[in-house]
Formats: structure tokens, sequence, C-alpha cells
């Protein structure tokens, strides 16, 4: 080999990679051997049930072997910076569908015995969706049924999160990580230890959960909802809090009687709340930073505007009447804009306007720090702001007019990154419905545009149950596995908030030049 | 009375011409090329040296002074002249110019051994103030999160007429708030019902935040009426008259050059529409209306350019033009350009300086706090004697209660109001009477 040969392949090599795939590796094998651990839960409830625990154990013991086997084999320095943050971030969620899948297949169970199905089902849970190939939830053993409820748990404040707070020595360097995780744009200053934020983080959602396992306990056990059992009251609160909307009954919360249904509308609008705030107002008791907060005022406005909406719709309709009425809309607006997609009826057979409305309720989400998933109510205020400040200035060019949050400055870069992630959500939004519409031509599924349109808008916003045959009654089982590919898809970018996925499609975020 | 004056510059001078003739003046500066003027001039001592340096002041006599004034243009040096006066001579009353206004705050906190400071930069705001019209509140200090305002006003002889010359008791007081005190000539009086209110008084107001808007209304009748004023720059000085404007409810546009100052200055005041611009553009002036707007400031550094943008906005129409004047000098010029008013920071300075030099005891309520009065903030004991009393019975002498803060909320007691025990009381009070109030709560 000549030395001018040798020395252009120094230059080519040069320009290779600049993503420390070996230290990604390395750390999403530590994450995913962690993960084995919360399999402790179904195996004690299948004993206790006299079920089987072996998919479990097997389940666990694949997990936990093959993270270690990956952290194993990759050990050795690494260089983890914020850019390998979003590759990691990404294939951790890639890898908790799938381990939430695994105890689906192992079981036998015959509606999830198809591999793309029982991913789907691992997916709707980490990522709260709530969405279900199921078609009879009900025959589900209860060690499968807690586990599916238990990945909504795990998933709603983030994987990551969860590591950061349960096991503080985890090497997980670098804000990135636990930002891409969790929802909203950055916008508070940063002072505090993220370990700490993250141990907090969890201790109120852990509080949040109890209180509410108590309280559905309570309601069952005095006779007020002969329906809630033990079991459901445990199986609905791990999915309440984390916004997820995944239920042990076929027909959701509609089960239930209306003191449990208020109840869960409480600890829903809790859950899309943001937690700084919740932790705020509950442990340092400094309520009125909630009432002075921006974004949570809009948030109680719009879920206020949605249930009239759709109170007035239902009642001039003659849906309903009386407090029936005012319960589903209250019910339904919470569910539907927290993201949580649990049912109180089949929403799915209201009347048209009341459908547009709950489309829209879709893309408005929670706060930022919330469990919920979607745009968040933040942003909405941001772009909101945007844009006013954009007409001013093409009045008046030369004005300089910062845009505030809660009095403070928020920097330009951080509204270019929201002005971004709208853009981004509303094209994937609109290439998923295209996607799905066209493939259920494709296989003869007979779908109408506005049920596509809400497919993709329930899949991307992690809502769940949409209309028509995907509806609160039904199940996404019908679709092609093409389909379902896409929702999974749309699901995975909903959950990460898209950037941080997208981004790994630029040739710069690969290149180092 | 023996006088130091550290700094020799234009404001150093026109202390000296204002004091030579009554008191015993020593002047230090660095540079002997100014000094040589002033001792020409004045009966004055002069000594070069650096007026930070312990050794030259101890070796000026700085220990028998009876008043120091460190007016050189860096403030940190002449907070030093101040601290090691202070040191040396305990009893020697302290006067510095500062010119960023951080400082000022610092020592209204009571955090800077300094007797009087005096702010070229907010002087200059007042003065712009008045010469619109709206003389601003002297003083305002925020208790409560700023839910309760106590501020400082004097009274003018075109004050409210309702106002003046009419018992406290029966004078259109605005709702929530309360007149903690009169400071008449050299007393300070705590006023009953039958006190009446003069012109040259200086009143010490507690209350709402609205309050204290209304409460300008009825000093300074008719300020409602500017609501449009143009500041061009947005320096230290053109920050300063905009804080002042804005916090009287005045509408705000600002002007500046530097797009990062501009920026800046946009973050710092919400309420001011701030323009990047250099102000001289026609094209600018004609989009946004500015000959439109009632008063026009000049607050930039340079007087050519204060000049040009001034006759510029004249000719575009503004009414009303005010020109911050740096060079003595150029203040002719100004006039001859029909600039309707000019202000000369160093002047205003000095004046503020000299004023205090005449009658040390020229009440300001800040001093009051440290010296004969004290505002407190105390929160009532469940034990104490006044819980569950109205406020009509309280034989609370030589205080006031101004508001109370109840569940984070500020309460504006009116005499049947109730004391609760856990309340906040904000209390104005002679220092000599703080034991015995702390006592009562």
């Amino acid at each position: 080999m000549s030395p001018d040969k040798s020395r252009s392949r120094r230059v080519g090599r040069s320009r290779s990679l600049a993503v420390d795939l070996r230290g990604t590796a390395h750390l999403v094998g530590a994450l995913t051997k962690y993960l084995s651990l919360a399999m402790l839960v179904p195996i004690a409830v299948a004993i206790g049930y006299r079920e089987t625990p072996v998919p479990f154990l097997v389940t666990a013991v694949i997990v936990g072997g093959g993270g270690w086997l990956l952290e194993w084999s990759t050990r050795g320095a690494s260089t983890l910076r914020a850019r390998e943050g979003f590759l990691i971030v990404s294939l951790v969620w890639v890898v908790a569908a799938a381990v939430a899948a695994l105890p689906y297949l192992l079981s036998g169970e015959a509606q999830l015995d198809r591999p793309i199905d029982a991913y789907f089902e691992g997916m709707a849970g980490f990522t709260t969706t709530g969405g279900t190939v199921l078609t009879d939830v009900e025959s589900l053993s209860h060690s499968l049924l807690i586990w599916r409820q238990l990945t909504q748990w795990l998933g709603g404040l983030g994987i990551i999160v969860l590591a950061l707070a349960v096991f503080p020595r985890l090497r997980v360097g670098g804000r990135q990580l636990f930002e891409s995780e969790l929802p909203g744009p950055e916008i508070e200053s940063h002072n505090t230890r993220i370990r700490d934020t993250a141990r907090r983080l969890w201790i109120l959602y852990v509080a949040l959960t109890a209180v509410l396992i108590a309280i559905l306990w309570l309601l069952g056990a005095t006779g007020a909802d002969s329906r809630m059992s033990g079991f459901d009251a445990v199986a609905h609160a791990l999915t309440t809090i984390p916004t997820g909307g995944f239920s042990t009954n076929a027909r959701s919360v509609e089960e239930y009687a209306a003191a449990t249904q208020w109840a869960i509308v409480v600890f829903m609008i809790l859950g899309g709340a943001n937690f700084a705030l919740l932790y705020a107002a509950f442990v340092r008791r400094h309520g009125r930073r909630f009432l002075r907060d921006e974004e949570f005022r809009l948030y109680l406005g719009l879920l206020t505007l949605g249930a009239l909406i759709l109170g007035f719709e239902l009642a001039s309709e003659e849906v309903a009447g009386g407090e029936t009425a005012v319960r589903h809309a209250v019910f339904q607006a919470v569910s539907i804009m927290t993201t949580t997609g649990y049912s109180s009826t089949d929403f799915a057979v209201w009347p048209t306007l009341a459908i547009m409305t709950l489309i829209g309720m879709m893309f408005v989400g929670g706060s930022a720090g919330s469990t919920s998933g979607s745009v968040k109510v933040v942003r909405h205020v941001l772009l909101g702001k945007i844009l006013r400040r954009e007409l001013d200035q093409t009045v008046h060019p030369e004005v300089l007019s910062p845009v505030r949050l809660n009095r403070r400055v928020v920097d330009e870069r951080t509204l270019r990154a929201v002005s971004s992630f709208i853009l981004l959500y509303i094209g994937i939004f609109v290439v998923g419905a295209a996607l799905i519409a066209i493939d259920a031509a494709r296989v003869g599924l007979d779908l109408r545009v506005l049920d596509a349109v809400g497919v993709s808008a329930a899949m991307l916003g992690n809502v769940g149950p949409s209309f028509g045959i995907a509806g609160p009654l039904g199940s996404i089982e019908p679709f092609s596995d093409v389909s379902t590919a896409i929702m999974i898809a749309l699901m995975w970018l909903g959950r990460l908030e898209v950037i941080p996925i997208v981004v790994l499609l630029t040739r710069h975020y690969w290149r180092s030049t | 009375m023996k006088i130091f004056v550290i700094g020799a510059g234009q404001v150093g001078t026109t202390i000296v011409a204002a004091l030579h003739d009554d008191h015993d003046v020593t002047v230090i500066d660095l540079d002997p090329a100014r000094l040589e003027p002033l001792a020409h001039r004045y009966d004055v001592s002069t000594l070069e040296g650096n007026g930070a340096s312990r050794s030259v002041l101890a070796e000026a006599g700085v220990a028998s002074a009876d008043l120091l004034i460190a007016c050189t243009s860096r403030d940190e040096a002449n907070i030093v002249s101040a601290m090691i006066s202070k040191a040396v001579s305990p009893r020697t009353t302290t006067i510095v110019r500062t010119t960023n206004p951080e400082y000022l705050e610092v020592w209204r906190e009571g955090q800077l051994d300094v007797d009087f400071i005096v702010s070229s930069e907010l002087e200059t705001a007042h003065a712009i103030s008045r010469a619109i019209g709206v003389p601003a509140a002297r003083q305002t200090d925020v208790f409560a999160d700023g839910q309760v305002h106590l501020v400082e006003f004097d009274v003018q002889e075109d004050s409210s007429p309702t106002l003046l010359g009419v018992p406290v008791r029966g004078a259109p007081i605005p709702r929530e708030s309360k007149i903690a005190a009169i400071i008449r000539d050299d007393a300070v009086i705590l006023p009953g019902g039958d006190e009446v209110i003069r012109s040259g008084d200086r009143i010490v107001v507690i209350g709402s935040p609205t309050a204290a808007q209304d409460w300008g209304e009825l000093i300074a009748p008719g300020s409602g009426k500017v609501t449009d004023v143009v500041i061009f720059g947005a320096g230290r000085a053109g920050t300063a008259i905009a804080r002042l404007l804005l916090e009287q409810g005045i509408g705000v546009r600002m002007i500046e050059a530097d797009r990062e100052r501009a920026r800046i200055v946009s973050e710092a005041l919400p309420r001011a529409r701030v323009f990047n611009s250099t102000g001289i553009e026609p094209d600018f002036l004609e989009r946004e209306r500015i000959g439109d707007a009632q008063v026009a400031i000049f607050a930039m550094r340079d007087d050519m350019k204060n000049h040009y943008a001034a006759t510029l906005a004249r000719v575009h129409g503004v009414g009303f033009t005010i020109a911050i004047v740096h060079d003595p000098p150029a203040i002719e010029v100004f006039e001859h350009a029909g600039i309707d008013v000019t202000v000369n920071p160093r002047a205003v300075t000095a004046e503020e300086i000299v004023r205090f030099a005449h009658d040390p005891r020229t009440q300001q309520v800040s001093m009051l706090e440290n010296d004969r009065f004290e505002v407190l903030d105390i929160t009532t004991r469940p034990g104490s004697e006044y819980v569950g009393k109205s406020f009509r019975d309280m034989p609370i002498r030589g205080a006031l209660i101004g508001a109370i803060v109840r569940d984070g909320t500020a309460i504006f007691p009116r005499g049947d109001d109730i004391l609760r025990a856990g309340d906040r009381a904000i209390i104005f009070t002679e220092s000599k009477r703080v034991p015995e109030v702390e006592r009562a709560l």
C-alpha cells in the first residue's frame, strides 16, 4: 500500500461515526437489566392467584441476562455526551416495549400470540397510550393483566427517570437523557441535581398512586362501588396517575359507579399537571405557585371549555342528560385531554361535533413535566405568544418583545424548539393519518377518514382509543400489520416528543462534521 | 463645618463652589491639574492623592471631618473612601455618589455603611419627571411581596386642592392607604385627624400599589394625561428614567441602537416597548409615528447624537423635548436648537449633595428608617393582648399599623377590623418604640 493511500484512508476515517455506539449499548444494556426486576410484581400476583409465573420468570432471565451480557460485552471507557442521549433514550424505549411484549408471547395467550401484536401492546403500555389489540381483555390472567397495567405505571414518568430515582449510582450522566424523556420543553432553569429531581418526582408519583389505590379500595370496601375489587383498585390506580388508560374491563371505567369515575377524574387531572408544581404544592406547601402558573391556568381553562362544549353537545343532541351528561362530558374531556384514554361511556358513538372536539383536545395534552402525552399546554401558550409577537413585528419591525412565561423571559432557542416541535408533530400526525387511511384502503378495511385522523392523533398523542373501530370498546385488531407498525412508530415518536428520534435521521447527528 | 470633598471633577467643583464660603473645605483628587484651578478660585485646601487610600485620608486629617463627600466618577472608590472615613471617625457624615442603582438598593437595605447615597441616574430621572410635570414619589419601599407600598411624596402648590389645607380626616385619602407621617421642616408628625397637609410638606404614605398610584394623582393632578413618552437611548440613565415613568403608569417607548443593550432592557422592563433602531432614520420615525409622542427624552451618551436626534424629533413634530446634556457648555447649543429642557446629570447630582450638606437632616424615609423611624414586619403572637381587638381600640402610640398580611394577602385594616393571631403586621413606628411594639404583639 502506498503512503498516499494510507493517508487518504486516515482522512476518510476521521469523517466517520461521531457517536459512541459501544457506550450507548453499554448503558442500554444496564438499563434493560434492571427492567427484569419489574417481573417481581406479576410473579407475585401469579403466585397469589395460583397462576403460572413461568412466562415472567423466563422473561426476567432473558431480560436480565441479555441486558447484563450487553453491558458486559461493551464495558470499557466510554464517552457519552449529550449526543448519545438521543440514541440511548430512543433505544431504551424500543427495548422496553419488547420486554413488555415477552410475557404476552410466552404466556401463550391467543390474542397476543403474534409478535407484532404483543409488541404493540407492549409499546401501548410503556408509552401510556392505552390502545390495545385485545378484543376480550377480561379473559387475560390476573398476572398478565397486572403486568399490562404495570407497564403503563413504569412508563409514566419515564424509564430512565425511574432508573435515576431508584438506582442513583447508575452512571447516567447528562441532563439530555433526563430531558428527552420528561415531557415538555426545557424552560425551568436547571440548578438542582437531576438525581434529586428524579427522586422527588418518583416519591410524589408513588404517593399519588398509593392515595388513589386507597380511595378506590375504600369505594369498593364500603360498598359505594360494588364492582370495585382490591385488584381493580390497584390496577386502575396504576394506569390513572401515568395517564395511561389500560383497564381490566372491556367497558373500561364505565364498569364502575359514578363516585369512582369522579375520583378518577380528579387523579387524571393531577396526572396531567406539572409534577414540579405538584411537589411544591403538596410537599413545600406553595399552593399559590399553582394558581399563578400560566400553563396550569390554561390547562384548567381548556379542560373546562372542553367539558362545556361536550356537555352542551350531549344535552342538545339528547345523548344524555342531567348528572350523566355532566359526568360523561367532564370525564371524557379530562380523559382525552390528559391523554389517559379511559372511557366512561362509548364516546365513539357521540355526535360529530363532540368527536371533533375530542380530536381537538387530543392535540392539547397535559402540562409539561406531567405524565401526559401530546403537545402539552405550555407549548400552546408559547406558540400563541410567538405568533402574537410575529404579528406585532410585522407592523413594527424594530420592536423587541421578549416572550415571557410566568413573568420570566423564555430564551429564543426554546421558542424555536417549540415551533419546530409543533411543526414536526403536526407533520407526523398528517403522514400517519394518511398512511393508515391508505393502508386500510389497501387491505379493504372499512375506515372513515375521520377515524384514520382519530387513530393517528390518538397514537401520536398517547391517548389510546379513538373513534370507529378503534373506539373505546373496539381494538386495533382489525388493522393490518403495516398499520399496526405505523401505530407503534407513532406511539414511540409521541412519547419521546418526536425530536430525539427525528434527530437520529439527520446526517449531522452521526457525523462529526 | 469641616468638609472633605473627594474628586474635583464637575460634581466636586460644583459642590465646592456652593460650600466654600460657609465651610472649611478640603478637596482631594489624583489629578493636580484639576485641583489647581479650584485652589485659585476658591479659598479651599487641596491635596493631591488617592481619596480611597487610608494614609492619604489620614494625612488630610479626615478624623476631624464633619462631612465627607465622595464624588469621583468611580463608584467603588467613593464607597471605599466613605468606609475608611467611617472607620477612622464614626461621627463623620458620609455622602457617596454612585452611578449604579444597585448600590442605592444595597444601601437602602442597610447593608452599606454610608449615610447618604446620591445616584446620578436617579436624580436625573427625577429631574426629568419633574420637568414633564409628573413629579414622582421620592421613594418607594415595598413589603409583603409588593403588596404593601411605603411611598414618600413632596406635596406641591399644584397638588390637588382637595388635599391642601384640609384636615386629614376630611381629605379624600385613597382607599387602602394611610398617611404614616408628615415631614415638615425638621419635624416629623404622626398625623391625627386634625392635622392639615400643606404645600412643601413631604408625606409618607403606606398602602396598596393602586392606592399609591391614586396618591400620585392627588399629589400631581393631571399626571395621568401623559401616556406616550419616547426615550432615546437605553443606557443606565434612559433605563432609570423609563423605570420611574413606568412606575407612574406612563406608557414608555424606548429606542436603542445597540441590539444587545436593547434586548437586555426589553427583558428588564416588561411594560416598555423597546425598539432596536438608531432613532434617526426617517423611515423608522415615520413608521412608528414618533412625532405623535407627547414627550421625547434624549438620554444617549453622546451630546451630539442627542442634539441631532432631538432636532430631528422636533422636525417630526414632537411637542416637548428633554435632553440630557453631559458637557455644560453644550446646554446653550441645545437651547438654541429649541430643545425645551436640558438636564445635566452632574449638576443635578451636585445640587442634591449640596442640599444635603446644607441640612444633613433633610428627611428621607430611608434615613428615617435607619434613624428615628422604622418599618416593622411582625407576626402577631397568639398571646398578644391585641389579638381579637378591633384596630380602633388599640392604644398603640407613635406607631401605625399600615397593613396586615393574612394568609398571604395584604389587608388594609379599617377601624372595625379585628387583629388575629398569626397576622403579619406592617408597622410604621418611631425607633424608640420598637421594643414596646414588639412586646405588645
